[in-house]
């Protein structure tokens, strides 16, 4: 799936934004983050905002050179008698850490397979923005449609990164100081934020 | 050489890994290797293949997954029916498709035509052994597909599908039988028996697909 990739809120022609901002709005539209330029320090949303029910089930890699797979992960199916889910951590699932290689910053062109489940309302227009910053810097902003998804369906989809051209110098940075490269994935229904997933990476080799 | 991805660390009791980081060692060892005797010794990375959008219909247990899969160099041994949409970029020598497979159960296929924007071909494919009922149903949602407004216009592949079977039906059966002579007139179809047990035949076939997609683009006048 081809994504759109833009660099700056100029770029889209939207008003640079702040978190505080949007912190105090009732509804975070797309335009919204396109506006944000750094990392948000707290979610802008809660889990509870995620009435469709969307749950991200699985997570793959892969070079699109080669095809080879870097990784996969896959969450194991809720078991009935589980946990009181009130009882997790309330952003358990909305934060993940990758370790990767110096060997990462070289590839031009990755597939990034994501699957995930819809509750049984149907969903009009799914959207996805997912925004790259290291320390202070804009690295990349990744946005696209998913559009329709059925009433309780599992989907998956590839989209294919095109990983920004980094200098020597930045690239020597980012993985001098793991973790400083981080990210902000916003999901939208219908142009409302209902998910907010953060991330961050290493691309030192060690944990 | 090091190895692309080191470890893998999520912060949440809710994930468990079925990463296998010891399979994964030995390929991105040779995939090191390649990368640095890429870099030494090419010019430069090659240029983009064009992409193309198309829609994978057909109904359930036909085997548009497992064809899919299998040209995107994927295990098949856990295939499970499609319960909704799956996007995948299927690689070919000369373009990338990018195809929107949908299941084809009763409850998923009759959601089919909110997928349709933006395609520009379309892939069909239908179990050439399956029973005379389901080969009806089969033959109605082609019609159907062939006539919709946002498909009439684009080139099919169908995929006479599953002719290792016994019980599949020729090519040249399936042909009269679905009355695409009369039907799909004046459109751009390709029909092809296809099965797993044959991926060079099932690429040869996506490339006819593709020869009609560039016709096609030129057509339109795009760059």
């Amino acid at each position: 799936m081809r994504v759109k990739q833009e660099c700056n809120s100029s770029d889209v022609g939207v008003p640079c934004t702040t978190e505080d901002e949007l912190l105090k709005r009732s509804a975070i539209s797309p335009e919204d983050v396109l506006g944000l330029q750094k990392i948000t320090e707290n979610y802008l949303c809660g889990p509870l905002e995620n009435v469709y029910n969307i749950d991200f089930t699985r997570f793959k890699i892969r070079d699109m050179e080669t095809g080879t797979v870097l990784f996969e992960i896959t969450k194991p199916p809720p078991l009935e008698s589980a946990v009181n889910k009130r009882d997790l951590e309330p952003n358990a699932g909305r934060f993940v850490r990758y370790q990767f290689t110096p060997a990462f910053l070289q590839l031009r062109r990755v597939g990034a397979t994501v699957e995930f489940t819809v509750g049984d309302i149907p969903i009009n227009n799914f959207r996805m923005i997912e925004r790259h910053y290291f320390r202070g810097q804009l690295l990349k902003s990744f946005d696209f449609e998913f559009g329709f998804c059925i009433p309780s369906s599992k989907n998956t989809c590839e989209h294919i990164y095109e990983l920004p051209p980094l200098s020597e110098e930045l690239m020597r940075e980012m993985i001098l100081h793991p973790y400083e490269t981080q990210s902000d994935s916003f999901y939208f229904v219908d142009n409302k934020l209902v998910m907010h997933n953060k991330a961050d990476y290493s691309y030192s080799g060690g944990p | 050489m090091h190895s692309i991805c080191s470890s893998f660390f999520l912060d949440s009791r809710l994930y468990s890994g079925h990463h296998h980081f010891e399979d994964n060692d030995k390929l991105l060892r040779h995939y090191m290797d390649y990368l640095c005797f890429r870099t030494l010794c090419c010019k430069g990375p090659p240029p983009p293949r064009p992409e193309y959008d198309v829609v994978c219909i057909g109904l359930t247990g036909s085997g548009k997954t497992s064809l899919l899969s299998r040209l995107c160099s994927e295990a098949t041994d856990n295939i499970v029916p499609t319960t909704g949409f799956s996007i995948k970029a299927v690689p070919f020598p000369n373009a990338i498709l990018n195809v929107k497979e949908l299941g084809g159960a009763d409850s998923i296929k009759k959601y089919w035509s909110r997928y349709y924007q933006g395609s520009q071909g379309v892939v069909f494919v239908l179990d050439s052994a399956s029973s005379e009922e389901d080969l009806e149903v089969a033959r109605t949602e082609l019609h159907s597909a062939l006539q919709h407004p946002q498909l009439c216009t684009l080139p099919f592949l169908i995929l006479a599908n599953h002719q290792d079977k016994p019980a599949a039906r020729t090519v040249q059966e399936i042909k009269k039988y679905f009355e695409l002579e009369p039907l799909a007139r004046g459109k751009s179809w390709i029909l092809e028996g296809s099965s797993v047990d044959n991926m060079e035949a099932v690429k040869e076939s996506f490339s006819q697909l593709i020869h009609l997609l560039e016709e096609k683009d030129q057509e339109t006048g795009r760059i």
